[in-house]
């Protein structure tokens, strides 16, 4: 018998020689020189480290798993839940899913806005019409016009948290695979990394707080963004372009990002040397995607205005309206019932007449204001805007500059985190949630070159520990205080930052040496900030706010997010401003050669 | 050891976190039971516990167990002291819920530290091995099911079993072995299944000489004896003095209250007297090989054996009681090939037969979603894991096996979807009929292939 049946079929070849290149994950052991994971989520690829394995098997694992931690999320409460008179988020996307399929098109921006009037682009209208019409197909009462405000019933909790997901799985986690997957071509790191580095990401606790406690469709948004950016890094600028309109016609808060892509696709049409047909492409794409984004809209309104069906009686004309010519404005133009629709989609859409800041968030404004230091109250509007514009402004120019100056795709993660945390922390009408905007392409840099060493792993870490704790406020208000400290701890335990692990700041057993470590400043102001969250969670859950003073734990709360988010903002120009080479005398063209 | 990643703690800390998650899943009536247990034994003397009737739900189980709920009773009323009244009828308070589900966490510590010790106390050569099967109890689907949605104790009482287990791998701990398995049948009773084959192997290799069966060694059957009799005494002792015994056994064992109470499965337990007999003949082969070749490898298989009587022999039996025969079989499961062989097809009908357990919409993405993880990622390591064998595998069982799992998938969808867009809400017999015969095919597959392996072995 030459080959014996009770064999094994497949004789795997158990030490496969695997790429050089490592982002940090693995360390040597200090006593026995053997290799050892350097954080525990490395624990759990550790077995097929080395061994051939499909990687459509490690895959779907890692998508079966995250999706099942977020799935679970799920089970708890959601934003409003139980809470009249207006509830909350959830309400919101269940009433626009009522309100897009039951009413005419050119009724959507103008209904009954008292009641969680329609207010995201109209991407978003569009999603919830897909997403209404399921569910009524599901279950009619869910969406019952007028009758089904407020529903807290079991069966459409589970029929919207399924609508989160699904819309997550289509556009978002491929986004992140395809993103970090060029990420790891770009900086040569063996796939086995980056399917850590993707677990990592998909993990975040931000992010699974939000979209699947509060409830929100951020994740689809935040999608879009990735696609963008992988289809920059795959060097496919036009269906970048496509896929950041998509973005932004889904959730207005990704402009933090806009001034950066377009400085980048400014910058590559400019660099090194001018390339105008790429600069008309780039501009007729953005301009038809933009187009197309609003057409179903601008055709149901043809549709309206063809029965001569009205607005609804309550429905006010847009107040930008005013500032037109009059050969556009007046009501007998042909134009009118159009130009109508895209600017009262304009006005809700930016609500230019709410606060500087809404609740309380661990930005520049807030910080300022609740502190003490200086109170806003006094300012007009007007004031308060115009110096809000001038400081962002400010902030988002210098990575803005060096994405334009240097389009180098390994910028385009730390400038977009810069970009967007310097939105964050001097805009306008910043809400907490929106948070996850920095943080999305600061994690991707786990996925890039030394991304799971300390010196980087610690930041990353820093800022989406930091992050979840500033959402914690609005997360005890939802009943989610125990998926957050779950999530938040499982992420920091997985990937060995505190508060369960210092071994990013003591343990120098990190395989490629001194660059590799935290600066002592860094690690002295991290552990600072850690010490002050897990104080304030301590505070917070045991001793009462003084008389008068209900927000106080609040605003203690914002105050250290705010500084640690300054922070952050600083340490991701600096990576940016590394990583575009200008500093190195201006010689990358060197650079470029020596790679 | 210190080369195996990820550790049992590591996989323990993940685990948890999905367990915490799912605290707000559906439970089922058993977590009321369990509850009205917690109120019985905190409010009234031990010698009511076995007659108090206020919830249809009476304390049928052993009385280690209602001391146990004595204990969590102690901390419970911290919690919140509802819980503990017994007129509380379907209590649930999220304070109950959370102290319910995280005492279910942390008794399952038990498990953990038994592996842990399992695995210590394999030989060198097979440490990879026991490591991987240490895990994939750890992580096992069916615990996370049965224990954590639908709500039982089970990983704080396999945990002894197998701690029992392990203890019987060295002679100078055997005596150790049946008394803790003695305890375990004090706790909950349906472990008296696996009973023959502790008695077989005690017998043989602690009471009798290792030459020749006559050499019987009578200071170890002493102390084999009074320690038994000294466990039990100490639960039934109280119930033997206020003369309750037979109210007690009435409630451990309601077949002899007659079959009308056998309508709900945990009342299963049941028809004990009259089971035994059957279920002792098929198994009277196995043990006269344990009793010949007193090895612990023919023990766990011989415990195996038993745990597969009762399952497919067994009156009135529970889907839950797969437990009785996975967890015993996942000792062994990695000892060569062929023994793989037998458990892949078990290792999959015996999950997917306790996902009628589960029929809301809400947890059917969690359970299929993770026994799905836990398939791939076990069975695949398994495969890398598993020696050769000496013998030649059987060709025929090996095709069915690898065919077997294939079909999981399309049942799966037939029964969650194809069946209610084909036939609305007519025929709901059907999928619940499929996926009985599916498991049933697996697990009597599994059976007879496991037999063959055991008994040419």
């Amino acid at each position: 018998m030459s080959t014996p049946s009770h064999r094994p079929r497949k004789k795997s070849r158990a030490s496969e020689v695997h790429a050089a290149t490592s982002n940090g994950s693995i360390m040597l052991d200090a006593t026995s020189s053997r290799e050892r994971p350097a954080f525990p989520l490395a624990a759990f690829f550790w077995p097929t480290k080395g061994v051939p394995t499909s990687s459509w098997v490690i895959l779907s694992s890692i998508l079966m798993l995250t999706g099942l931690f977020r799935w679970t999320t799920g089970f708890w409460p959601y934003s409003g839940r139980a809470r009249p008179p207006m509830h909350g988020d959830f309400e919101a996307q269940r009433h626009w899913m009522e309100l897009t399929i039951h009413l005419p098109m050119s009724h959507w921006y103008f209904h009954d806005l008292e009641w969680w009037g329609l207010d995201y682009p109209p991407l978003t209208a569009y999603h919830s019409w897909i997403c209404g019409q399921i569910g009524s197909l599901l279950n009619p009462d869910w969406f019952a016009l007028y009758l089904n405000r407020g529903n807290d019933g079991h069966g459409l909790k589970v029929f919207m948290r399924a609508t989160v997901i699904i819309s997550e799985y289509l556009i978002y986690t491929p986004a992140a695979v395809i993103c970090v997957r060029q990420l790891g071509r770009m900086h040569n790191i063996n796939p086995w990394e980056s399917s850590i580095a993707l677990t990592a990401l998909l993990m975040q606790p931000s992010t699974i707080l939000i979209d699947h406690g509060h409830f929100q469709y951020n994740t689809v948004m935040l999608g879009f963004t990735l696609a963008s950016i992988a289809s920059l890094y795959a060097g496919r600028r036009l269906w970048s372009c496509v896929f950041f309109v998509c973005a932004l016609g889904f959730k207005q808060m990704a402009l933090f990002y806009a001034p950066a892509i377009a400085a980048y696709l400014a910058g590559s049409c400019v660099f090194p040397r001018l390339n105008s047909p790429r600069l008309v492409g780039i501009a007729i794409i953005t301009l038809a995607s933009f187009a197309l984004l609003s057409l179903p809209l601008l055709l149901g309104t043809a549709f309206d205005t063809y029965r001569s069906l009205p607005l609804p009686a309550t429905a006010t004309p847009p107040p930008l309206l005013a500032s037109l010519p009059a050969v556009l404005s007046s009501e007998k133009s042909i134009l009118y019932p159009y130009i109508t629709q895209l600017l009262q989609a304009v006005h809700r859409i930016f609500p230019f007449a709410r606060g500087l800041f809404e609740d309380k968030v661990a930005n520049i404004w807030c910080f300022v204001h609740s502190t003490g230091v200086h109170k806003l109250s006094a300012y007009s509007a007007s004031t308060l805007s115009r110096a809000s514009l001038l400081l962002t402004l400010a902030s988002i120019t210098p990575p803005c500059a060096l994405l334009f100056l240097a389009p180098r795709p390994q910028v385009l993660a730390s400038a977009l985190a810069t970009t967007a945390w310097g939105f964050f922390l001097c805009g306008f009408q910043v809400h907490e949630k929106n948070v996850l905007l920095p943080l999305l392409p600061m994690t991707l840099l786990l996925a890039g070159k030394d991304g799971m060493k300390p010196s980087v792993r610690g930041w990353v870490g820093y800022a989406n520990v930091l992050a979840a704790s500033t959402l914690f406020p609005l997360l005890k208000r939802d009943e989610l205080r125990i998926p957050y400290f779950v999530l938040t701890g499982l992420w920091s335990w997985l990937l060995a930052l505190p508060p369960t692990s210092l071994t990013v700041y003591f343990g120098s057993t990190a395989r490629s040496g001194e660059e590799a470590e935290l600066h002592w400043t860094s690690k002295v102001l991290h552990l600072g900030t850690y010490a002050a969250m897990i104080g304030w969670h301590v505070v917070e859950a045991f001793v009462e706010t003084p008389e008068g003073k209900p927000d106080l734990w609040v605003v203690a709360n914002v105050s250290i997010g705010a500084a640690g988010f300054g922070v952050c903002y600083l340490w991701c120009l600096w990576q940016s401003v590394v990583a575009s080479r200008l500093l190195e005398g201006g010689r990358w063209e060197t650079a470029k050669k020596k790679q | 050891m210190a080369d195996q990643f990820p550790t049992l703690a590591q996989c323990a800390v993940v685990a948890t976190s999905l367990k915490v998650l799912l605290w707000p899943a559906y439970k089922s009536t058993d977590f009321e039971v369990h509850r009205n247990w917690l109120a019985i034994t905190h409010s009234l003397p031990i010698d009511k516990w076995y007659f108090e009737e206020t919830s249809e739900w009476t304390l049928d189980y052993p009385p280690f167990f209602a001391h146990f709920e004595w204990v969590l009773g102690r901390i419970a009323r911290y919690v919140d002291a509802a819980m503990l009244q017994i007129n509380n009828l379907e209590y649930d308070s999220w304070q109950t819920i959370h102290f319910q589900r995280a005492t279910v966490i942390l008794t399952e510590l038990m498990l953990v530290y038994s592996l842990y010790a399992f695995v210590r106390s394999s030989p060198a050569a097979t440490k990879k091995q026991a490591h991987a099967v240490a895990l994939s109890l750890l992580l096992s689907p069916a615990l996370l099911i049965i224990d954590h949605i639908h709500f039982q104790y089970n990983g704080f009482m396999y945990g002894v079993l197998i701690w029992s287990i392990v203890l019987a791998r060295k002679k100078s701990t055997l005596l150790l072995s049946g008394i803790m398995f003695a305890v375990l049948l004090c706790f909950k009773h349906i472990y008296l299944y696996l009973a023959p084959a502790y008695f077989a192997f005690l017998l043989r290799t602690y009471c009798l000489g290792p030459r020749s069966v006559f050499d019987i060694k009578f200071a170890n059957c002493i102390k084999l004896g009074v320690s038994i009799a000294a466990v039990f005494a100490l639960a039934f002792g109280p119930f033997v003095y206020w003369e309750q015994m037979p109210q007690v056994l009435a409630r451990l064992f309601p077949f002899s209250r007659g079959l009308c109470h056998a309508y709900w499965a945990p009342n299963v337990w049941a028809i004990y007297s009259f089971s035994d007999r059957i279920l002792i003949y098929p198994q009277i082969p196995a043990l006269l090989k344990l009793f010949l070749q007193p090895s612990w490898d023919n023990f766990v298989a011989t415990l195996t054996l038993c745990g597969y009587a009762s399952f497919l022999f067994g009156w009135h039996v529970h889907e839950k009681a797969i437990l009785l025969v996975i967890v015993p079989f996942s000792l062994i499961a990695l000892k060569d090939r062929r023994y793989f062989g037998a458990f892949r097809p078990l290792a999959v009908a015996g999950h997917v037969s306790l996902f009628p357990l589960l029929f809301t919409v809400q947890e059917f993405p969690a359970k299929t979603v993770y026994t799905l993880v836990w398939l791939i990622a076990f069975l695949l390591t398994f495969d890398k894991l598993v020696p050769a064998s000496e013998k030649p595998r059987v060709f025929l069982l090996d095709r069915f096996s690898l065919l077997y799992t294939a079909l999981a998938v399309p049942l799966m969808v037939y029964t969650s979807l194809l069946h209610h867009m084909i036939f609305g809400a007519k025929y709901e017999f059907l999928p619940l009929m499929f996926t009985s015969s599916y498991c049933a095919i697996g697990v009597v597959g599994s059976w007879l292939s496991f037999s063959v392996v055991h008994f040419t072995a």
